[in-house]
């Protein structure tokens, strides 16, 4: 067995109403989940109040995960995600923030090294480090964490044209570089 | 508007899923996906290619009582029995009190174990302590606070996982006296580590990793003083 049948099972149950299963993936997923909810909030309480959204939807989703599309991982992600976008749209994030706690960190390479390291994802990485700078960090920083154009833009100090332009660019450069 | 062309409805499907859409747009894509195939696999599609970039993030603790908050939101009316157990909470406190401290009592007079370093309570999902979990660096005992016994043609089978493995470790059949220590040999307790009880046939789970439900389960903490 490995983690990703193991989710699907859990997935499976939760689907059938298994409230044990749900608190088992609770156990094995808050951790990694609440990770990527704050990086997209930066605040605990508004990143819990995200993913207590996201288990609700999950519970109630459960029956609509279907392996053939991805890994259950993903899916997981993928809700918090959204339900920390959703919370992050609601808060106002179009009001710029200089908070210092957005490290640039993550978008350095050694990071990407260090994080997509696995077979899997050597690919995306390849892909990821193909594109401009500006661009790879214009898609991480909106994806890991939450930033919209206008704050990607103020972050790399750049016009919020020319952000939103390379972002489309990165996007369809990546898509053609993973096909 | 969801774009018609090609183009347009692959790059919208993207952005929803790197995040930059405004409000009202990922609004329209979400509600749009319900519907529209095309759009949905667009999406899937993004979500798959840009799965990976999620694990990024730091991963970090929640709060520690935010699982109870998400079971009082899937709960939002409490039953009618549980509301009337609470009616009553004398007659409830004392029953579990009176059990919780005679399985304690007779867990410490059987045996005079050496102070755990680690400990949890498993408890039932009515989130009333049944078992109690100690541990030191080799061994984990368990012993019953509250449980009552499987049904006939099933048996209780002890599972650990340490933290980051990919599947649990069976530590074996927990007897009819609920009580067992065991020294596992491939794993060595460690703080974080879950423990959990499922129900299996008889004889225990065939395949090596857990097939009934979860009946219990609780994470490995240092314990205080350790």
């Amino acid at each position: 067995m490995n983690a990703t049948s193991d989710l699907s099972a859990l997935l499976q149950r939760v689907a059938r109403g298994d409230r044990a299963a749900l608190r088992m993936l609770y156990e094995h997923q808050s951790v990694r989940l609440f990770g990527v909810a704050n990086a997209i909030l930066r605040n605990r309480d508004a990143a819990a109040d995200a993913l207590q959204d996201a288990f609700i939807k999950i519970a109630q989703r459960a029956g609509q995960f279907d392996p053939a599309r991805g890994p259950a991982s993903a899916w997981l992600a993928a809700i918090v995600r959204h339900a920390a976008l959703d919370i992050a749209r609601a808060r106002g994030r179009e009001i710029l923030s200089d908070d210092p706690a957005l490290g640039d960190q993550p978008v350095a390479p050694e990071a990407l090294e260090a994080a997509l390291g696995r077979a899997q994802t050597e690919q995306l990485r390849a892909c990821l480090e193909a594109l401009e700078q500006k661009n790879r960090q214009g898609i991480l920083l909106a994806f890991v964490h939450g930033l919209s154009h206008a704050q990607v833009a103020q972050k790399l100090d750049l016009p919020l044209g020319t952000v939103k332009a390379w972002i489309r660019r990165g996007l369809l450069r990546l898509r053609e570089c993973l096909a | 508007m969801i774009p018609t062309d090609p183009q347009g409805r692959d790059e919208i499907a993207a952005e929803f899923v790197l995040g930059t859409l405004e409000a009202h747009d990922a609004v329209r894509v979400a509600t749009a996906i319900l519907t529209d195939a095309d759009l949905a696999r667009r999406v899937a599609g993004w979500e798959a290619r840009l799965a990976p970039l999620a694990d990024l993030a730091t991963p970090e603790a929640p709060p520690p009582e935010l699982w109870r908050r998400i079971e009082a939101r899937l709960d939002p009316a409490p039953a009618p029995a549980r509301a009337r157990r609470w009616a009553n909470p004398w007659k409830f406190g004392s029953f579990a009190g009176a059990a919780l401290a005679a399985g304690l009592a007779t867990f410490m007079l059987l045996r005079p174990a050496p102070a755990p370093q680690f400990m949890t309570v498993l408890l039932t999902d009515q989130a009333a302590p049944a078992w109690l979990v100690q541990a030191d660096g080799a061994e984990i005992r368990l012993a019953s606070l509250n449980t009552s016994p499987p049904p006939p043609d099933r048996v209780l089978e002890l599972w650990a996982l340490p933290q980051g493995a990919p599947a649990p470790t069976s530590l074996g059949l927990i007897p009819a006296d609920g009580r067992i220590t065991v020294r596992p040999t491939s794993i060595r307790p460690s703080p974080g580590m879950l423990i959990e009880i499922t129900l299996e046939p008889p004889g225990g789970s065939p395949i090596g990793r857990p097939t009934g439900p979860i009946q219990f389960i609780g994470r490995l903490q240092p314990a205080v003083g350790s």
